[in-house]
Protein backbone atom coordinates (compact mmCIF):
# COMPACT_ATOMS: atom_id res chain seq x y z
CA UNK A 1 0.00 0.00 0.00
CA UNK A 2 2.37 2.38 1.56
CA UNK A 3 5.02 1.52 -1.81
CA UNK A 4 1.95 1.88 -4.13
CA UNK A 5 1.43 5.17 -2.94
CA UNK A 6 5.69 5.96 -3.54
CA UNK A 7 5.53 5.31 -6.65
CA UNK A 8 2.76 7.37 -7.95
CA UNK A 9 3.90 9.84 -6.13
CA UNK A 10 7.79 9.44 -8.17
CA UNK A 11 5.55 8.62 -11.44
CA UNK A 12 3.77 11.54 -10.95
CA UNK A 13 6.96 13.65 -9.83
CA UNK A 14 8.93 12.31 -13.27
CA UNK A 15 6.17 13.31 -15.53
CA UNK A 16 6.45 16.57 -13.99
CA UNK A 17 10.53 16.72 -14.19
CA UNK A 18 9.71 15.57 -17.74
CA UNK A 19 7.17 18.09 -18.76
CA UNK A 20 9.65 20.95 -17.16
CA UNK A 21 12.84 19.80 -19.28
CA UNK A 22 10.71 20.53 -22.55
CA UNK A 23 9.33 23.60 -21.87
CA UNK A 24 12.40 25.55 -19.81
CA UNK A 25 13.65 28.02 -21.57
CA UNK A 26 17.35 28.44 -19.37
CA UNK A 27 19.44 25.24 -20.44
CA UNK A 28 20.26 24.74 -17.07
CA UNK A 29 16.74 24.46 -15.50
CA UNK A 30 16.30 22.20 -18.21
CA UNK A 31 18.83 19.53 -17.30
CA UNK A 32 18.22 20.11 -13.60
CA UNK A 33 14.53 18.97 -14.49
CA UNK A 34 16.49 15.92 -16.54
CA UNK A 35 18.45 15.13 -13.26
CA UNK A 36 15.30 15.13 -11.16
CA UNK A 37 13.20 13.20 -13.47
CA UNK A 38 16.42 10.26 -13.53
CA UNK A 39 16.19 10.29 -9.87
CA UNK A 40 12.52 9.70 -9.77
CA UNK A 41 12.62 7.00 -12.41
CA UNK A 42 15.34 5.53 -9.92
CA UNK A 43 13.12 6.30 -6.84
CA UNK A 44 10.10 3.96 -8.82
CA UNK A 45 12.84 1.05 -9.33
CA UNK A 46 13.60 1.00 -5.69
CA UNK A 47 10.03 0.92 -4.80
CA UNK A 48 10.01 -2.33 -7.14
CA UNK A 49 12.69 -3.67 -5.07
CA UNK A 50 15.01 -3.53 -8.09
CA UNK A 51 17.87 -1.62 -6.30
CA UNK A 52 20.19 -2.28 -9.31
CA UNK A 53 18.40 -1.31 -11.97
CA UNK A 54 17.90 2.33 -9.65
CA UNK A 55 21.21 2.79 -8.78
CA UNK A 56 22.63 2.18 -12.52
CA UNK A 57 20.32 4.79 -13.32
CA UNK A 58 21.66 6.96 -11.17
CA UNK A 59 25.44 6.00 -11.70
CA UNK A 60 25.03 6.39 -15.31
CA UNK A 61 22.30 9.16 -16.18
CA UNK A 62 22.69 11.66 -13.35
CA UNK A 63 26.30 11.09 -12.03
CA UNK A 64 27.55 10.48 -15.66
CA UNK A 65 25.13 11.85 -18.39
CA UNK A 66 23.85 14.48 -16.78
CA UNK A 67 27.43 16.14 -15.32
CA UNK A 68 28.52 16.20 -18.80
CA UNK A 69 25.77 17.87 -19.76
CA UNK A 70 25.76 20.23 -16.93
CA UNK A 71 29.56 20.67 -17.77
CA UNK A 72 28.62 21.79 -21.29
CA UNK A 73 26.05 24.08 -20.39
CA UNK A 74 28.08 25.64 -17.78
CA UNK A 75 30.40 26.32 -20.30
CA UNK A 76 28.41 28.36 -22.34
CA UNK A 77 28.04 31.23 -23.49
CA UNK A 78 25.85 33.46 -21.03
CA UNK A 79 25.70 36.76 -23.45
CA UNK A 80 23.87 34.15 -26.42
CA UNK A 81 20.10 34.48 -25.26
CA UNK A 82 19.09 32.90 -27.98
CA UNK A 83 17.15 29.97 -25.81
CA UNK A 84 14.62 32.69 -24.91
CA UNK A 85 13.09 33.25 -28.29
CA UNK A 86 9.33 31.99 -27.73
CA UNK A 87 8.72 29.72 -30.64
CA UNK A 88 10.88 26.97 -32.71
CA UNK A 89 10.70 26.25 -36.14
CA UNK A 90 10.96 22.51 -35.06
CA UNK A 91 7.63 23.39 -32.62
CA UNK A 92 5.32 21.77 -35.17
CA UNK A 93 7.55 18.35 -35.95
CA UNK A 94 8.27 17.72 -32.64
CA UNK A 95 4.65 17.80 -31.12
CA UNK A 96 3.65 15.86 -33.85
CA UNK A 97 6.08 13.20 -33.03
CA UNK A 98 5.28 13.32 -28.97
CA UNK A 99 1.57 12.96 -30.10
CA UNK A 100 2.60 9.85 -32.01
CA UNK A 101 4.37 8.50 -29.35
CA UNK A 102 2.21 8.92 -27.02
CA UNK A 103 -0.71 7.01 -29.33
CA UNK A 104 1.58 4.42 -30.14
CA UNK A 105 2.17 3.69 -26.40
CA UNK A 106 -1.25 3.84 -25.56
CA UNK A 107 -1.94 0.99 -28.07
CA UNK A 108 1.48 -0.81 -26.86
CA UNK A 109 0.70 -0.56 -23.25
CA UNK A 110 -2.94 0.15 -23.23
CA UNK A 111 -5.43 -2.49 -21.26
CA UNK A 112 -5.42 -4.91 -24.03
CA UNK A 113 -2.19 -3.90 -25.99
CA UNK A 114 0.52 -6.83 -26.35
CA UNK A 115 2.65 -5.43 -23.77
CA UNK A 116 0.26 -4.93 -20.88
CA UNK A 117 1.27 -5.14 -17.66
CA UNK A 118 0.73 -8.88 -16.31
CA UNK A 119 1.23 -10.75 -13.05
CA UNK A 120 4.69 -11.06 -11.77
CA UNK A 121 3.47 -14.14 -9.68
CA UNK A 122 5.80 -16.76 -9.82
CA UNK A 123 9.01 -14.44 -10.22
CA UNK A 124 11.84 -15.13 -7.60
CA UNK A 125 13.14 -11.83 -6.01
CA UNK A 126 15.42 -10.32 -7.85
CA UNK A 127 19.18 -10.97 -7.14
CA UNK A 128 22.44 -9.16 -8.45
CA UNK A 129 24.12 -12.30 -9.70
CA UNK A 130 21.05 -13.14 -11.68
CA UNK A 131 20.98 -9.48 -13.55
CA UNK A 132 24.40 -10.40 -14.54
CA UNK A 133 24.15 -13.60 -15.72
CA UNK A 134 20.79 -12.69 -18.21
CA UNK A 135 22.84 -9.39 -19.13
CA UNK A 136 25.81 -10.97 -20.43
CA UNK A 137 24.10 -13.65 -22.18
CA UNK A 138 20.93 -12.91 -23.46
CA UNK A 139 20.71 -8.89 -23.39
CA UNK A 140 24.13 -7.62 -24.23
CA UNK A 141 23.22 -7.50 -28.13
CA UNK A 142 20.07 -5.42 -27.38
CA UNK A 143 21.95 -3.31 -25.55
CA UNK A 144 24.50 -2.94 -27.98
CA UNK A 145 22.31 -2.13 -30.46
CA UNK A 146 21.04 0.41 -28.05
CA UNK A 147 24.07 2.12 -28.58
CA UNK A 148 23.43 2.85 -32.33
CA UNK A 149 20.25 4.78 -31.59
CA UNK A 150 22.27 7.17 -29.15
CA UNK A 151 25.24 7.19 -32.36
CA UNK A 152 21.94 8.42 -34.67
CA UNK A 153 21.36 10.64 -31.72
CA UNK A 154 24.58 12.15 -31.45
CA UNK A 155 24.78 12.70 -35.34
CA UNK A 156 20.99 14.13 -35.58
CA UNK A 157 22.15 16.94 -33.20
CA UNK A 158 25.03 17.73 -34.79
CA UNK A 159 23.34 18.23 -37.79
CA UNK A 160 21.12 20.35 -36.48
CA UNK A 161 23.77 22.58 -35.29
CA UNK A 162 24.95 22.61 -38.52
CA UNK A 163 21.99 23.77 -39.69
CA UNK A 164 21.59 26.55 -37.76
CA UNK A 165 24.90 28.13 -38.27
CA UNK B 1 6.83 -2.21 10.99
CA UNK B 2 6.87 -0.25 14.15
CA UNK B 3 10.06 -2.51 15.47
CA UNK B 4 11.37 -1.48 11.60
CA UNK B 5 10.23 2.08 12.13
CA UNK B 6 11.60 2.92 15.87
CA UNK B 7 15.32 0.54 14.76
CA UNK B 8 16.13 2.51 11.49
CA UNK B 9 14.79 5.57 13.09
CA UNK B 10 17.61 5.37 15.45
CA UNK B 11 20.34 4.57 13.10
CA UNK B 12 19.67 7.63 11.01
CA UNK B 13 19.82 9.71 14.11
CA UNK B 14 22.83 7.74 15.57
CA UNK B 15 24.66 8.13 12.06
CA UNK B 16 23.73 12.13 11.48
CA UNK B 17 25.50 12.23 15.02
CA UNK B 18 28.52 10.39 14.35
CA UNK B 19 28.49 12.32 10.87
CA UNK B 20 28.14 15.68 12.61
CA UNK B 21 29.64 15.30 15.61
CA UNK B 22 33.25 13.89 14.28
CA UNK B 23 33.11 16.22 11.53
CA UNK B 24 33.56 19.14 14.14
CA UNK B 25 36.37 17.22 16.55
CA UNK B 26 37.72 16.52 13.00
CA UNK B 27 37.94 20.68 12.62
CA UNK B 28 39.42 20.95 15.75
CA UNK B 29 42.01 18.31 14.95
CA UNK B 30 43.04 19.67 11.97
CA UNK B 31 44.03 23.29 13.82
CA UNK B 32 45.22 21.57 16.24
CA UNK B 33 47.85 19.38 13.79
CA UNK B 34 48.48 22.59 12.05
CA UNK B 35 49.53 24.02 15.65
CA UNK B 36 51.41 21.09 16.81
CA UNK B 37 53.39 21.15 13.28
CA UNK B 38 54.06 24.88 13.36
CA UNK B 39 55.25 24.37 17.31
CA UNK B 40 52.58 26.53 18.19
CA UNK B 41 49.48 26.07 20.89
CA UNK B 42 46.75 25.89 18.58
CA UNK B 43 42.49 26.96 19.11
CA UNK B 44 42.59 27.15 22.68
CA UNK B 45 40.19 30.08 23.53
CA UNK B 46 36.27 29.18 22.68
CA UNK B 47 35.17 27.38 26.28
CA UNK B 48 31.98 26.83 27.92
CA UNK B 49 30.77 28.82 31.31
CA UNK B 50 28.88 26.72 33.55
CA UNK B 51 25.36 29.05 34.38
CA UNK B 52 26.21 31.14 37.24
CA UNK B 53 29.55 30.52 38.11
CA UNK B 54 32.58 31.02 37.12
CA UNK B 55 33.65 27.64 36.11
CA UNK B 56 34.98 27.66 32.07
CA UNK B 57 35.22 24.01 30.61
CA UNK B 58 37.92 25.09 27.93
CA UNK B 59 38.75 21.26 27.26
CA UNK B 60 41.73 21.94 25.07
CA UNK B 61 40.16 24.27 22.83
CA UNK B 62 37.30 21.57 21.38
CA UNK B 63 34.44 24.01 21.93
CA UNK B 64 36.19 25.85 19.24
CA UNK B 65 33.99 23.50 16.11
CA UNK B 66 30.81 25.43 17.74
CA UNK B 67 32.24 28.87 17.84
CA UNK B 68 32.68 28.75 14.39
CA UNK B 69 28.92 26.46 13.45
CA UNK B 70 27.56 29.44 15.68
CA UNK B 71 29.58 32.55 13.98
CA UNK B 72 28.05 30.90 10.69
CA UNK B 73 24.53 31.06 11.52
CA UNK B 74 25.08 34.25 12.58
CA UNK B 75 26.70 35.88 10.27
CA UNK B 76 24.81 38.42 7.49
CA UNK B 77 23.26 35.63 3.95
CA UNK B 78 24.75 37.87 1.54
CA UNK B 79 24.33 37.37 -1.89
CA UNK B 80 25.28 38.89 -5.23
CA UNK B 81 23.49 39.25 -8.53
CA UNK B 82 23.24 36.39 -10.02
CA UNK B 83 22.06 35.34 -12.85
CA UNK B 84 20.53 32.04 -11.55
CA UNK B 85 19.34 32.56 -7.87
CA UNK B 86 17.63 28.83 -7.75
CA UNK B 87 20.98 27.28 -9.10
CA UNK B 88 22.90 29.11 -6.92
CA UNK B 89 21.02 28.71 -3.31
CA UNK B 90 20.00 24.82 -4.51
CA UNK B 91 23.96 23.95 -5.20
CA UNK B 92 25.22 23.69 -1.35
CA UNK B 93 22.07 21.13 -0.96
CA UNK B 94 23.41 19.24 -3.29
CA UNK B 95 26.87 19.29 -2.45
CA UNK B 96 26.49 18.32 1.05
CA UNK B 97 22.97 16.15 0.75
CA UNK B 98 24.70 13.41 -1.07
CA UNK B 99 27.54 13.18 1.14
CA UNK B 100 25.68 12.58 3.88
CA UNK B 101 23.52 9.89 1.77
CA UNK B 102 26.53 7.48 0.70
CA UNK B 103 26.95 6.93 4.72
CA UNK B 104 23.51 4.73 4.45
CA UNK B 105 25.37 1.74 2.88
CA UNK B 106 28.14 1.42 5.54
CA UNK B 107 27.87 -0.94 8.33
CA UNK B 108 29.05 0.61 11.08
CA UNK B 109 28.49 -2.34 13.54
CA UNK B 110 27.47 -6.33 13.27
CA UNK B 111 23.48 -7.68 14.00
CA UNK B 112 21.62 -6.35 16.49
CA UNK B 113 18.87 -7.83 18.69
CA UNK B 114 17.23 -5.24 20.85
CA UNK B 115 15.13 -8.01 22.32
CA UNK B 116 18.07 -9.24 24.15
CA UNK B 117 19.55 -5.87 25.79
CA UNK B 118 15.79 -6.01 28.01
CA UNK B 119 14.70 -8.28 30.50
CA UNK B 120 12.72 -11.63 28.99
CA UNK B 121 9.17 -10.86 28.97
CA UNK B 122 9.18 -7.36 29.24
CA UNK B 123 7.20 -5.26 27.11
CA UNK B 124 9.80 -3.44 25.13
CA UNK B 125 11.61 -7.19 24.72
CA UNK B 126 8.20 -8.72 23.72
CA UNK B 127 8.28 -5.69 21.58
CA UNK B 128 11.36 -6.34 19.37
CA UNK B 129 10.60 -10.35 19.77
CA UNK B 130 13.88 -12.09 18.56
CA UNK B 131 13.94 -10.12 15.46
CA UNK B 132 18.03 -8.97 14.60
CA UNK B 133 18.83 -5.97 12.66
CA UNK B 134 21.95 -4.95 10.54
CA UNK B 135 23.71 -1.61 12.01
CA UNK B 136 23.24 -0.60 8.79
CA UNK B 137 20.64 2.34 7.20
CA UNK B 138 19.92 0.69 3.89
CA UNK B 139 21.13 -2.90 3.60
CA UNK B 140 21.72 -2.81 0.30
CA UNK B 141 22.74 -5.91 -1.66
CA UNK B 142 24.60 -3.29 -3.89
CA UNK B 143 25.99 -1.35 -1.80
CA UNK B 144 29.26 -0.53 -3.72
CA UNK B 145 27.06 0.57 -6.50
CA UNK B 146 25.25 2.94 -4.33
CA UNK B 147 28.77 4.46 -3.05
CA UNK B 148 29.51 4.97 -6.78
CA UNK B 149 26.56 6.44 -7.88
CA UNK B 150 25.85 9.02 -4.93
CA UNK B 151 29.16 10.08 -4.82
CA UNK B 152 28.99 11.25 -8.51
CA UNK B 153 25.76 13.32 -7.53
CA UNK B 154 27.70 15.71 -5.52
CA UNK B 155 29.92 17.30 -8.74
CA UNK B 156 26.18 18.92 -9.87
CA UNK B 157 26.61 21.13 -6.67
CA UNK B 158 29.66 22.51 -7.09
CA UNK B 159 29.15 22.88 -10.53
CA UNK B 160 26.42 25.01 -9.98
CA UNK B 161 28.05 26.87 -7.25
CA UNK B 162 30.77 28.48 -9.60
CA UNK B 163 28.43 28.60 -12.74
CA UNK B 164 25.44 30.47 -10.68
CA UNK B 165 28.04 32.43 -8.63
CA UNK B 166 28.50 35.08 -11.92
CA UNK B 167 32.04 35.37 -10.80
CA UNK B 168 35.44 34.41 -12.67
CA UNK B 169 37.01 33.00 -9.98
CA UNK B 170 34.06 30.72 -8.87
CA UNK B 171 33.37 29.57 -12.80
CA UNK B 172 37.35 28.59 -12.95
CA UNK B 173 37.03 26.73 -9.56
CA UNK B 174 33.64 24.95 -10.73
CA UNK B 175 35.70 24.22 -13.92
CA UNK B 176 38.61 22.94 -12.00
CA UNK B 177 36.66 20.84 -9.81
CA UNK B 178 34.41 19.12 -11.87
CA UNK B 179 37.59 18.06 -14.12
CA UNK B 180 39.30 16.56 -11.14
CA UNK B 181 36.33 14.95 -9.78
CA UNK B 182 35.37 13.18 -12.53
CA UNK B 183 39.22 12.19 -13.48
CA UNK B 184 39.63 10.92 -10.33
CA UNK B 185 36.54 9.38 -10.18
CA UNK B 186 37.57 6.61 -12.68
CA UNK B 187 40.87 5.68 -10.69
CA UNK B 188 38.54 5.29 -7.54
CA UNK B 189 35.74 3.28 -9.55
CA UNK B 190 38.58 0.61 -11.15
CA UNK B 191 39.82 0.66 -7.85
CA UNK B 192 36.77 -0.72 -6.12
CA UNK B 193 36.31 -2.99 -8.91
CA UNK B 194 39.35 -5.16 -7.91
CA UNK B 195 38.07 -4.73 -4.56
CA UNK B 196 34.59 -6.34 -5.90
CA UNK B 197 36.76 -9.10 -7.90
CA UNK B 198 39.03 -9.91 -4.48
CA UNK B 199 35.99 -10.35 -2.74
CA UNK B 200 33.66 -11.60 -4.84
CA UNK B 201 30.49 -9.51 -3.34
CA UNK B 202 29.02 -5.75 -3.98
CA UNK B 203 27.43 -5.73 -0.55
CA UNK B 204 29.70 -4.01 2.09
CA UNK B 205 28.26 -6.10 5.27
CA UNK B 206 29.64 -9.10 3.40
CA UNK B 207 33.06 -7.77 2.35
CA UNK B 208 33.45 -6.69 6.41
CA UNK B 209 32.65 -10.01 7.20
CA UNK B 210 35.25 -11.86 4.01
CA UNK B 211 37.42 -9.57 5.46
CA UNK B 212 36.83 -11.01 9.08
CA UNK B 213 37.23 -14.68 7.85
CA UNK B 214 40.42 -14.14 5.46
CA UNK B 215 42.71 -11.17 5.79
CA UNK B 216 42.00 -7.37 6.21
CA UNK B 217 41.94 -5.51 2.47
CA UNK B 218 44.85 -3.44 3.16
CA UNK B 219 46.96 -7.10 3.14
CA UNK B 220 45.45 -8.37 -0.14
CA UNK B 221 44.53 -5.40 -2.07
CA UNK B 222 47.38 -2.60 -1.25
CA UNK B 223 47.32 -1.37 -4.46
CA UNK B 224 43.79 -0.63 -4.51
CA UNK B 225 43.89 0.71 -1.00
CA UNK B 226 46.49 3.28 -1.76
CA UNK B 227 44.54 4.18 -5.05
CA UNK B 228 41.48 4.52 -3.52
CA UNK B 229 42.78 6.71 -0.83
CA UNK B 230 44.68 8.65 -3.22
CA UNK B 231 41.15 9.21 -5.42
CA UNK B 232 39.01 9.82 -2.60
CA UNK B 233 41.23 12.77 -0.99
CA UNK B 234 41.06 14.25 -4.83
CA UNK B 235 37.15 14.19 -4.34
CA UNK B 236 37.49 16.05 -1.29
CA UNK B 237 39.46 18.72 -3.18
CA UNK B 238 41.69 18.99 -0.19
CA UNK B 239 45.38 19.69 0.09
CA UNK B 240 47.30 18.72 -1.96
CA UNK B 241 44.34 18.19 -4.78
CA UNK B 242 42.66 21.24 -3.68
CA UNK B 243 43.12 23.62 -6.81
CA UNK B 244 39.43 24.14 -7.24
CA UNK B 245 39.35 26.81 -4.15
CA UNK B 246 42.97 27.32 -3.50
CA UNK B 247 43.16 30.77 -2.19
CA UNK B 248 46.34 32.17 -3.91
CA UNK B 249 44.91 32.14 -6.90
CA UNK B 250 40.61 31.64 -7.07
CA UNK B 251 40.26 33.38 -3.53
CA UNK B 252 37.95 30.42 -2.01
CA UNK B 253 36.89 28.99 -5.82
CA UNK B 254 33.44 27.81 -6.55
CA UNK B 255 32.58 29.10 -3.18
CA UNK B 256 33.75 32.52 -3.70
CA UNK B 257 30.25 34.13 -3.24
CA UNK B 258 29.06 32.09 -0.30
CA UNK B 259 28.76 33.54 3.12
CA UNK B 260 27.08 32.50 6.35
CA UNK B 261 25.83 29.45 6.46
CA UNK B 262 25.73 28.70 2.68
CA UNK B 263 29.49 28.72 3.01
CA UNK B 264 29.25 26.39 6.17
CA UNK B 265 27.31 23.27 4.51
CA UNK B 266 30.19 23.40 1.75
CA UNK B 267 32.94 24.07 4.66
CA UNK B 268 30.84 21.23 6.21
CA UNK B 269 30.32 18.70 3.83
CA UNK B 270 34.38 18.66 3.21
CA UNK B 271 34.65 17.64 6.46
CA UNK B 272 31.63 15.44 6.59
CA UNK B 273 33.14 13.80 3.10
CA UNK B 274 36.47 13.17 5.58
CA UNK B 275 34.52 10.94 7.63
CA UNK B 276 32.80 8.91 5.00
CA UNK B 277 35.60 8.76 3.30
CA UNK B 278 37.26 7.36 6.38
CA UNK B 279 34.38 4.99 6.96
CA UNK B 280 34.34 3.74 3.20
CA UNK B 281 38.48 3.07 3.48
CA UNK B 282 37.82 1.60 7.25
CA UNK B 283 34.62 -0.50 5.59
CA UNK B 284 36.44 -2.04 2.13
CA UNK B 285 40.26 -2.43 3.49
CA UNK B 286 40.44 -2.11 7.80
CA UNK B 287 38.12 -4.77 8.42
CA UNK B 288 35.45 -2.54 9.22
CA UNK B 289 33.67 -3.01 12.61
CA UNK B 290 35.39 -5.94 13.28
CA UNK B 291 38.16 -6.54 15.86
CA UNK B 292 40.81 -10.04 15.88
CA UNK B 293 38.86 -12.67 17.67
CA UNK B 294 35.75 -10.89 18.18
CA UNK B 295 32.85 -13.09 17.77
CA UNK B 296 28.99 -12.63 18.53
CA UNK B 297 29.55 -14.49 21.87
CA UNK B 298 32.92 -12.61 22.93
CA UNK B 299 36.09 -13.06 22.09
CA UNK B 300 37.45 -16.61 20.88
CA UNK B 301 41.22 -16.60 21.29
CA UNK B 302 43.31 -19.23 19.24
CA UNK B 303 43.56 -22.17 21.19
CA UNK B 304 40.00 -22.31 22.10
CA UNK B 305 39.96 -19.96 24.85
CA UNK B 306 36.93 -17.96 25.46
CA UNK B 307 35.97 -14.62 27.29
CA UNK B 308 32.04 -14.62 26.91
CA UNK B 309 30.82 -10.93 26.92
CA UNK B 310 27.18 -10.05 26.49
CA UNK B 311 25.42 -9.17 23.38
CA UNK B 312 25.11 -5.59 24.63
CA UNK B 313 29.13 -5.56 25.10
CA UNK B 314 29.59 -7.15 21.61
CA UNK B 315 27.50 -4.40 19.77
CA UNK B 316 29.18 -1.48 21.98
CA UNK B 317 32.91 -2.72 21.49
CA UNK B 318 31.83 -3.35 17.52
CA UNK B 319 30.36 0.21 17.16
CA UNK B 320 33.77 1.90 19.53
CA UNK B 321 36.20 -0.50 17.15
CA UNK B 322 34.40 1.30 14.00
CA UNK B 323 34.25 4.35 15.61
CA UNK B 324 38.02 4.46 16.55
CA UNK B 325 39.25 2.97 13.44
CA UNK B 326 37.43 5.95 11.44
CA UNK B 327 38.86 8.52 13.95
CA UNK B 328 42.21 7.49 13.11
CA UNK B 329 42.19 7.31 8.99
CA UNK B 330 40.75 10.62 9.47
CA UNK B 331 43.37 12.25 11.43
CA UNK B 332 45.61 10.49 9.15
CA UNK B 333 44.11 12.33 5.93
CA UNK B 334 43.92 15.39 8.01
CA UNK B 335 47.56 15.11 8.16
CA UNK B 336 48.46 14.66 4.76
CA UNK B 337 46.40 18.21 4.46
CA UNK B 338 49.65 19.43 6.72
CA UNK B 339 52.34 17.59 4.96
CA UNK B 340 52.05 17.61 1.14
CA UNK B 341 52.36 20.71 -0.72
CA UNK B 342 49.85 21.53 -3.57
CA UNK B 343 50.16 20.22 -6.99
CA UNK B 344 50.45 22.26 -9.79
CA UNK B 345 47.42 21.67 -12.21
CA UNK B 346 48.95 19.89 -14.75
CA UNK B 347 50.63 17.72 -12.54
CA UNK B 348 47.27 16.85 -10.97
CA UNK B 349 45.90 16.13 -13.92
CA UNK B 350 48.88 14.22 -14.85
CA UNK B 351 48.86 11.99 -11.71
CA UNK B 352 45.30 11.05 -12.48
CA UNK B 353 45.25 10.02 -16.05
CA UNK B 354 48.56 9.06 -16.61
CA UNK B 355 49.74 7.46 -13.24
CA UNK B 356 46.48 6.69 -10.83
CA UNK B 357 44.59 5.20 -14.09
CA UNK B 358 47.18 3.19 -15.27
CA UNK B 359 48.05 1.51 -12.35
CA UNK B 360 43.93 0.98 -11.30
CA UNK B 361 43.79 -1.06 -14.27
CA UNK B 362 46.77 -2.84 -14.24
CA UNK B 363 45.84 -3.76 -10.61
CA UNK B 364 42.59 -5.11 -11.85
CA UNK B 365 44.08 -7.01 -14.49
CA UNK B 366 46.53 -8.65 -11.60
CA UNK B 367 43.75 -9.11 -9.80
CA UNK B 368 41.51 -11.03 -12.22
CA UNK B 369 44.34 -13.41 -13.38
CA UNK B 370 44.84 -14.09 -9.39
CA UNK B 371 41.38 -14.51 -8.91
CA UNK B 372 40.95 -16.83 -11.91
CA UNK B 373 43.79 -19.65 -10.62
CA UNK B 374 42.69 -19.39 -7.26
CA UNK B 375 38.78 -19.98 -8.20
Amino acid sequence: MIVDAFIVLFGVLALVFAGIVLVARQPMRAALALVAHMTSLAAIFACLDVHVIALFQVLIYVGAVMVFMVYTIMLLDDRDLAYRKRFSATLVPGVAVAVVTGLALLRVLGPAGPGAPTTTTGLGPFSFSAFSAAFMTRYWLHFELATVLLLAGIVAAWAVIREER
Amino acid sequence: MMPDLLVHGLYIAYVLGFLLGLATIFTWVERKQSAVMADRIGANRAYLRIPFTQVKLVWWGLFHGIADGLKMIFKENFTPATYDRFCYNLAPWLASVPVLLVFAVVPFGGEVTPGRFFEPGSAAAEFFGDRSWRMQIAALDAGILFVLAISGVGILGTMLAGWSSNNKFSMLGAARAASQMISYEVAMGLALIAVVVTYGTVDLNDMVLWQQQAAWGILVQPVAFLLFLTASIAENKRIPFDLPECESELISGYFTEYTSMKMGLFLLSEFIEIVVISALVVTLFLGGYTLPFLRPEGFVLPGGATWELSHFAVVVLQVLTFTAKVFVVGCFQIGIRWTLPRFRYDQLMDLGWKFLLPLAALNLVVTAVVRWWTL
